[in-house]
């Protein structure tokens, strides 16, 4: 556990080191914020849209997404500390496997937390409303997406180790699951066959209960259904972790 | 009493698609409490596979080993808090100071924070590191930032040190001082295993050498030993490429003192007794066919030449052709 925090400390300690990190993890849902929430105010006044105004709407989703793609390129970060012999470095000592890979992956939920307190601070200026104990709750869930994504990644990256195939991967899977999940557009505008496959998306349960948990609703199925989903894929994806970085392929 | 034993240790690389390769064939070795040991071979010779599997880095395919007592199979938790690896890459923090990543290396080695706090200036001010301890790794020079990775790799006062080509890229000073830092770390009483591709490395440092190619071990002996093996002298003469090298080979290989040769490049290599005596004969030979060497070296053997003997190639070539497969 020692070790652990080591570890977090050490990689939090780099992180603030180059905050440009941080800052470049949240350009791209900044500039989703700014530019393409505006497209949706002429479509919020469409009959059948679920939110009183586009930022209402967009916010939630939009920091589901960032969880997806800020937690799910991390692998970059192990590839890096492969490539630079720094993994190895700590592999020598008698550091667990364990405390390696928890002090990784809770580096990249502090990350994402600040990351997504920085997001709802700035919608907060553009007008977004929102229950502070559901942002509270929806910080939970987003740790807990924040921790899937970046143990797949990071597991991917130590099986994978070649940066252009990692990122194609992780593009070939997530675009297409947060397009569907209804991060950008109502479900409801979806063709059946959409909303019909989407029920099959994890995430598509994670931005309705965003959604929910905002305006302070905290009774909807779909929030219990995401965190239990959520619950699964986390102590899964972090188990497999675990154990690619026990099986030594680094 | 052997700190390292090794029963024909092996190591097959599987891609899926791609073809096997057997990195390291079998290697059965014995190094000693108290010696420097050196691996010494060109590139892609299994130098680094070795070391990383003794490291416990890397799950040998079959073969047995044991490291300071403990058995690499079974008791690598043990090992790992007895030895010292620094790898070719080093595996520095950039952004962060010198001091704050030994000071994460020392904690995770168990030591208390003050511990760590003052064993990690003690060693600081050993290797004479303190003047740049605090600034940010990335601002360091190549030297420094060698010396810094090996302050890394004794932080706990490990048995026995790895270091894998500890002075590869370096400026001859810094090489230097690595060197004088290596042999200060065995004077205090550090068990040494390197691995290296320069000849002046392994014979500047190493008590015993064992000479690698292509996975096995060719020749295992102290530099002296291993230069005896070839016993005479060795003259090196460089031709035009106008030169026919192989007949000039033949005309010399007919001089009855001449025991050996071998062509590397455009420079023949012939092993002989008595050089001194046996030059002037050569030239004479050469020069009644019209033959004149562009450059002749009389010299004693060099490792090198003990690794061409072996294998036929000489270190620089091999070197060259691994790069060339890459």
């Amino acid at each position: 556990m020692r070790d652990t925090f080591l570890i977090l400390k050490n990689e939090l300690l780099v992180t603030l080191r180059n905050p440009f990190w941080i800052v470049r993890g949240i350009v791209q849902p900044v500039i989703y914020l700014l530019l393409f929430a505006p497209f949706l105010d002429g479509i919020a006044n469409l009959p059948g849209f679920p939110a009183k105004s586009a930022i209402q709407f967009f916010v939630p989703g939009l920091l589901i997404m960032n969880a997806m793609f800020s937690a799910g390129f991390e692998g970059f970060s192990l590839m890096d500390k492969v490539e630079s012999g720094f993994l190895e470095r700590l592999r020598v000592t008698p550091v667990s496997r364990l405390a390696l890979a928890l002090g990784f992956v809770f580096e990249t939920s502090v990350t994402l937390i600040i990351q997504s307190l920085i997001l709802v601070l700035l919608s907060l200026f553009l007008g977004f409303q929102s229950n502070l104990v559901g942002i509270f709750v929806l910080l939970v869930l987003i740790l807990l997406i924040g921790i899937t994504m970046s143990s797949i990644s990071f597991t991917l990256a130590l099986f994978i180790r070649e940066g252009g195939i990692l990122a194609g991967i992780i593009n070939t899977f997530v675009l297409p699951l947060m397009i569907i999940s209804g991060v950008m557009l109502p479900l409801d505008f979806a063709p059946g066959i959409i909303q019909a496959i989407s029920k099959f998306d994890p995430f598509t349960y994670a931005v309705s209960a965003s959604r929910s948990l905002v305006t302070g609703v905290f009774s909807g199925g779909s929030i219990i259904s995401a965190f239990i989903i959520f619950i699964v894929l986390a102590v899964g994806a972090l188990v497999w972790f675990i154990r690619a970085m026990r099986e030594a392929v680094a | 009493m052997s700190i390292i034993h090794t029963e024909k240790l092996r190591k097959v690389f599987s891609n899926k698609e791609e073809r096997t390769v057997e990195a390291v064939k079998g290697i059965s070795l014995d190094v000693q409490q108290g010696e420097i040991f050196g691996l010494l071979g060109p590139n892609g010779a299994g130098k680094t596979t070795t070391m990383r599997m003794l490291c416990t880095l890397l799950t040998p395919t079959s073969g047995l080993a044991s490291v300071v007592g403990f058995d690499l199979h079974t008791q690598s938790k043990e090992i790992r808090k007895r030895i010292g690896y620094v790898s070719q890459k080093g595996g520095m923090e950039i952004v962060a100071t010198g001091r704050e990543n030994i000071m994460l290396q020392a904690q995770l080695y168990g030591m208390s924070k003050t511990e760590a706090a003052q064993r990690v200036t003690e060693v600081i001010d050993r290797l004479r590191l303190s003047n740049f301890a605090d600034r940010k790794v990335i601002t360091y020079s190549g030297g420094q930032r060698r010396i810094f990775d090996l302050a890394s790799g004794i932080i706990h006062t490990p048995e026995l040190l790895f270091l894998d080509e500890p002075s590869t890229g370096l400026d001859p000073q810094s090489r230097a001082r690595v060197w004088e830092e290596v042999v200060g770390l065995h004077k205090a009483g550090t068990t040494i295993f390197l691995t290296t591709h320069y000849l002046e490395e392994a014979d500047a440092l190493c008590h015993r050498v064992a000479i690698v190619d292509q996975g096995d071990i060719v020749a295992l002996g102290s530099p002296a030993e291993l230069k005896r093996q070839i016993a005479g002298d060795i003259i090196v003469m460089g031709f035009d490429a106008e030169n026919k090298i192989e007949e000039i080979r033949n005309l010399i290989n007919k001089y009855e003192r001449v025991k050996e040769t071998q062509i590397a490049d455009t420079s023949l290599h012939v092993f002989v007794d008595k050089g001194d005596q046996a030059l002037p004969v050569i030239i004479q030979l050469l020069n009644q066919r019209g033959i004149t060497p562009t450059t002749i070296q009389l010299s004693r053997p060099s490792l090198d030449d003990v690794f061409l003997k072996l294998t036929g190639r000489s270190l620089r070539e091999s070197e060259a052709s691994a790069k060339k497969d890459r």
